[in-house]
């Protein structure tokens, strides 16, 4: 097994102590640690962290709990906890289905929530050893899979010619949920939190960390769900993923893994706003989520605008 | 190769010829291990272990003199107290593999997270030990494969019964990972099994014989 090169390593007491030593730079957070040290074990960033700041030493960042309106997940809780709480299934179906769908049940037990939503991308040139693809996401000035084999990669366009996919399970689950993501310096609406220019993933600052995710109760009608296809029912990430919330009146839906952020389907939240759920109904706010959806040259990728379509379409369906 | 991982395959290779076990060549080849406890959940104190470290050869010492950001952790492994000086790019599966001599967190995916060989339980939770850093175990309880059989869990017992491994290499992680899930849930269903263990790979395709195996260690358990 590839060993780690050497980092120093400082367990931070308080979030403030955390962001300072970020801001001082070329330090990195650790929590769950399942993403973080995959990418130092194999070496695939340019620069490498000199010190990694463990944040699961801060007291009170793991919670689940439900107050005034709104569900509160510390950004420490592990996936499996959110999986299992049966507040969160209950209510917000979606972020719980999520949640138990993310990887294996090994990695739900170290990963965070936080993290989760802070991962890096899947891409596989990206994601090649040794930083053999020196790509545009790393400040290269090259999209490998512009050429290369992009089977996985965006059907929505690049940004700034990066067709990289956001690979998170939770996040289409927060969008859809029309969340809030608290920070030690501002709250972020779920839907711009991945809202970034190309290096990046999120539009986090060097020095800043997500503490709390906070998810408003669904009014009374409404029903969520998530739906992931992926090659293998577990360890995997996702080829395509769809999360939905669904009511009477109103309508949210978000597709993963499809577009460098996750991608709200606009169009088909105005279809089915209203209607009765139903077969037809739901294929047809599946078609016009992909409306926009192009394959890359070559139609390598072109698979994923049928399954983006029928994730769509099953997500709706499971909200009736 | 290390001078120490030479040492020790080569105590595995002694082991097959059947001369001389692995715990005994370990034992005389002089190793850095937390007191003579090499697998079993003989109790070594903390000082006991720490003063091996510090007894043993300075080459040997995994920890350079040099290296400002060495840490103490005390740790729990199957029931004995640990003590260990550990640098922070050390992973949890080379600590328990390398020092204290347990050899069940296995490398199959080369650290990846992808595999689930080298689960171990931790506090409870069956996480991954190649992706976990040793430094940040300070005050674990560590729970592997050799403790399980050590203590005579009757999962053991069931999977030898239900054939659940063939070539066995990713037999610990599945056997650490179910001990984890009837320590939670002590009546579960066919379904939360396979669930459970849905992150452990078997190149050797034994998925059918693992839920009839621990449902009926969990009746075992029960019955107890």
């Amino acid at each position: 097994m590839k060993t780690w090169k050497k980092f120093a390593h400082v367990n931070a007491g308080t979030v403030d102590e955390a962001a300072s030593i970020l801001k001082a730079g070329k330090a990195a957070i650790i929590a769950g640690g399942t993403d973080i040290l995959g990418t130092m074990r194999f070496e695939i960033l340019p620069d490498y962290p000199e010190i990694l700041v463990n944040i699961k030493t801060i007291s009170d960042l793991d919670y689940i709990k439900e107050e005034s309106g709104m569900l509160r997940i510390g950004a420490l809780t592990r996936l499996e906890d959110i999986a299992k709480s049966d507040v969160v299934s209950a209510k917000y179906t979606a972020l719980a289905e999520a949640a138990h769908r993310t990887a294996s049940p090994h990695i739900r037990e170290m990963g965070t929530i936080g993290g989760n939503i802070c991962q890096l991308t899947r891409c596989w040139y990206f994601r090649n050893p040794d930083n053999r693809f020196n790509c545009l996401r790393k400040g290269g000035r090259t999209c490998y899979a512009m050429a290369g084999d992009n089977r996985y990669h965006s059907i929505f366009g690049a940004v700034k010619k990066c067709l990289a996919v956001n690979p998170s399970d939770t996040a289409p689950a927060l969008v859809a949920l029309n969340a809030r993501i608290k920070t030690n310096k501002r709250l972020i609406n779920a839907e711009q939190f991945w809202d970034v220019a190309v290096p990046g993933s999120t539009i986090l600052d060097m020095d800043e960390i997500v503490t709390e995710i906070q998810v408003p109760t669904p009014t009374k009608g409404m029903k969520s769900s998530f739906i992931k296809f992926a090659i293998r029912k577990s360890i995997d990430f996702p080829i395509v993923n769809c999360a939905a919330m669904v009511g009477k009146k109103d309508a949210r839906i978000c597709l993963n893994a499809v577009h460098n952020k996750p991608y709200r389907a606009l169009k088909s939240e105005e279809l089915i706003k209203g209607k009765s759920i139903n077969e037809k109904n739901a294929d047809a706010a599946g078609a016009a989520a992909v409306e926009k959806a192009r394959a890359l040259p070559g139609d390598r990728n072109k698979w994923k605008i049928q399954i983006a379509r029928t994730m769509v379409k099953r997500a709706i369906l499971a909200c009736a | 190769m290390s001078e120490k991982e030479k040492k020790t395959n080569e105590g595995e290779r002694k082991e097959g010829f059947g001369h001389i076990s692995r715990r005994e060549f370990l034992r005389d080849a002089g190793l850095v291990i937390g007191g003579s406890t090499m697998g079993s959940i003989a109790f070594a104190s903390e000082t006991e272990a720490q003063q091996q470290v510090k007894e043993s050869d300075v080459a040997k010492d995994p920890c350079s003199e040099e290296s400002a950001d060495i840490t103490t952790i005390e740790l729990t492994v199957n029931g004995g107290k640990y003590g260990f000086r550990v640098e922070p790019h050390w992973s949890l599966r080379q600590l328990l593999r390398d020092e204290i001599g347990l050899t069940s967190p296995k490398d199959w995916c080369g650290g990846h997270g992808a595999c689930g060989s080298c689960t171990v339980i931790m506090n409870g939770r069956p996480v991954l030990s190649c992706l976990t850093l040793a430094c940040e175990c300070d005050g674990a309880i560590i729970e592997t494969a050799e403790g399980i059989a050590k203590a005579k869990h009757p999962i053991i017992q069931s999977y030898i019964k239900w054939n659940a491994f063939q070539c066995g290499y990713c037999t610990p992680g599945f056997v650490t990972t179910a001990k984890a899930l009837l320590d939670r849930n002590p009546d579960p269903t066919e379904a939360d099994v396979r669930d459970a263990l849905a992150g452990n790979l078997c190149r050797c395709g034994t998925y059918q014989q693992h839920p009839p195996a621990v449902l009926e260690a969990a009746e075992a358990l029960k019955r107890k």
